[in-house]
């Protein structure tokens, strides 16, 4: 005979008994309003990836899309022998590499540095401003930054010949310049808006911690790597899992704006290629294979950062 | 309450802090403060350069020949309408549906989300899309800025997030009243979203105004774009014929000095200067939702 406690316990769990068609007339208007995503998901996102067999077949007009013949791996073919495809996956991966060095760790330590700031209202304001270029466009952010670099009465180049002389540099046009300035703009856009998570995980950590590690006679660097970097490891452990799935992709909308002649020959990522080759050249089948291609290796790098990450710390997306 | 003394290492990193840190806020602003004054300033004086903190030679002409701009205008109205009426129904669609899903055990949940989930590590490409926006005669219709960007899943997480917070215990009090689901949601959930509804909207809303690359590439007819597209061609066109060229002259007289240039600023701040005033309006908002989003999401 079991204690009192136990048995009171045991009455209290009630398995659900309700079979699964019970259960979902029950919810049935829970299902109507999960419908409309449904359907829209299944033609705006899956149609679209059974469109990616397009990469398989050599679309002909006039026998439409689903009589165009299959021509198997023709079209990747075409794309690893392409002249440029080595350039094309090294600009790629560059950019993108070089993004996630200099751009990952940006928004770490501009939270880092505002956690330190006793004063709300400058904490505020600059928070506040840090944003303003993330909820702007990117052709904005580009529009200011040739304006201020351009050769004819920018202002940096105003400044560099106040103080150095000599001629004008024109640092949209120069592959010296691209990759930095790719760098750069990425950075100001994004970090005010990237910090908010790590702002928020910083948040969370006890100020006895710190006041604790302070009697101990720890300063501040010894607090930062003690107590700060530990609580914010699981912040950047999924913030990194879902960066390093971007590494396919460097970013069409910038890419794209900043392209130029002059640059072109480092500027031409896969993300590029394909709007080239396909929106404006119609080489469907070509760009098709080409952008398979990368969602392949995209999805091939997430899945095995994340079963890197689980079986390293316990922290995952899956 | 102890009390913490400075040491001179702390209050010189102190210093450095704000110095950057101020720094780094006037590199977010100024840009947006250049355009702004260049914008009221005369387009012709303004070539000569040198200007950085106020207008040498003030006028409104630039704005007086931008809204006067049919393209312009145009535009506009074309962003407006996306706007309002896309950020309208993707919020109704993704509070719904995160309601939807906030319930436990609802059979297939994990399945559900996992479709919902899968979308955001694969996608079909760029090519596809576009081939299914035509087959769907949409690039021919105003609606191909809306509905094929009706839902953002973060968006409909971070909506989830919020409602499973609300207590449980409304939503069954109101059963035994004998509400059903519906009713809850419209009744209970709404009103006590208001917060998170902001948010949304605002992020939505952003995403409708911002995207350029829709009126670009996906749609034919060139008189149907929206002012980011539009700006985007501004900025890349080495002329402007409509405002006639650097300045504008009429019988020998000159009319207006907006160079195209000056029309490019002006038209720049128009369309940036929505989204600078309402943001910090919502900071709280959406800090807060990024914050319960991502860290229990």
């Amino acid at each position: 005979m079991l204690d009192v406690k136990s048995q009171y316990n045991m009455m209290k769990i009630k398995p659900n008994k309700k079979s699964i068609w019970k259960r979902m007339w029950h919810y049935k208007f829970i299902y109507l309003f999960i419908l409309p995503a449904l359907i829209w998901y299944f033609i705006f996102m899956y149609v679209p990836m059974y469109g990616i067999s397009l990469a398989f077949k050599e679309l002909r007009f006039d026998k439409g899309y689903l009589g165009s013949p299959w021509v198997g791996t023709f079209y990747f073919m075409q794309f690893i022998n392409y002249p440029d495809f080595w350039k094309l996956i090294y600009n790629t991966f560059a950019i993108s590499g070089l993004k996630i060095l200099f751009g990952f760790p940006a928004p770490i330590m501009l939270a880092l540095m505002l956690n330190e700031i006793k004063k709300t209202s400058f904490k505020r304001v600059i928070q506040t401003v840090s944003y303003l270029p993330y909820f702007v466009s990117w052709v904005v952010v580009i529009a200011l930054f040739s304006k201020f670099l351009t050769p004819n009465g920018g202002a940096v180049n105003d400044a560099k010949i106040a103080l150095f002389g000599g001629e004008p540099i024109f640092f949209l046009n120069e592959k010296a310049f691209f990759y930095p300035l790719v760098i750069l703009t990425d950075i100001w856009k994004n970090v005010g808006w990237s910090s908010i998570i790590y702002l928020a995980a910083l948040s969370n950590v006890s100020l006895e911690l710190y006041e604790a590690a302070m009697m101990d006679g720890a300063g501040k660097i010894k607090s930062m790597l003690h107590i700060t970097l530990p609580s914010l490891a699981p912040t950047i452990t999924i913030m990194f899992i879902l960066t390093i799935g971007t590494l396919m992709r460097a970013g069409i909308d910038q890419i794209y704006l900043l392209q130029n002649p002059g640059v072109l020959d480092i500027a031409e990522i896969l993300d590029t290629h394909v709007v080239k080759q396909g929106l404006i050249r119609g080489q469907y089948s070509y760009a098709t294979a080409v952008g398979l291609f990368q969602s392949i290796v995209c999805l091939i790098i997430v899945m095995i950062t994340n079963t890197v990450s689980k079986k390293v710390s316990d922290v995952s997306l899956w | 309450m102890s009390i913490i003394y400075e040491t001179r290492s702390q209050k010189i990193f102190k210093v450095f802090n704000y110095c950057i840190l101020t720094l780094f806020g006037l590199s977010t602003i100024y840009p947006f403060y250049y355009f702004f004054i260049l914008s009221f300033n005369d387009g012709l004086d303004a070539m000569k350069g040198g200007i950085y903190f106020l207008p040498r030679v003030f006028t409104l002409d630039n704005y007086f020949k931008a809204f006067q701009n049919p393209n312009i205008i145009n535009s506009f109205s074309i962003s407006i309408f996306r706007t309002v009426v896309g950020t309208l129904i993707s919020l109704i669609l993704t509070s719904i549906l995160a309601y939807g899903l906030t319930k436990k055990d609802l059979p297939f949940r994990r399945g559900i989300i996992f479709y919902f989930f899968f979308t955001t590590v694969f996608s079909g490409g760029l090519i596809p899309f576009y081939i299914l926006l035509r087959d769907l005669h949409l690039t021919k219709s105003i609606w191909i800025y809306i509905v094929p960007y009706l839902f953002v899943f973060l968006y409909m997480i971070i909506m989830r997030t919020f409602f499973e917070a609300i207590p449980i215990e409304l939503s069954e009090a109101a059963i035994i009243d004998g509400c059903d689901d519906i009713q809850i949601y419209w009744k209970i959930y709404l009103p006590l979203s208001l917060p998170v509804m902001a948010t949304i909207a605002l992020f939505y809303g952003v995403m409708h105004w911002n995207d350029w690359f829709t009126g670009v590439f996906y749609v034919a007819n060139k008189k149907m774009i929206p002012s980011s597209t539009l700006l985007q061609l501004l900025m890349t066109e080495a002329t402007f014929e409509e405002s006639g060229g650097a300045g504008h002259e009429m019988m020998g007289l000159r009319v207006s000095n907006t160079t195209p240039e000056a029309l490019r600023m002006t038209f720049l701040v128009i369309t940036t200067l929505p989204i600078v005033c309402v943001y910090p309006f919502f900071q709280k908002f959406f800090v807060k939702g990024v914050m319960v989003g991502s860290v229990k999401g």
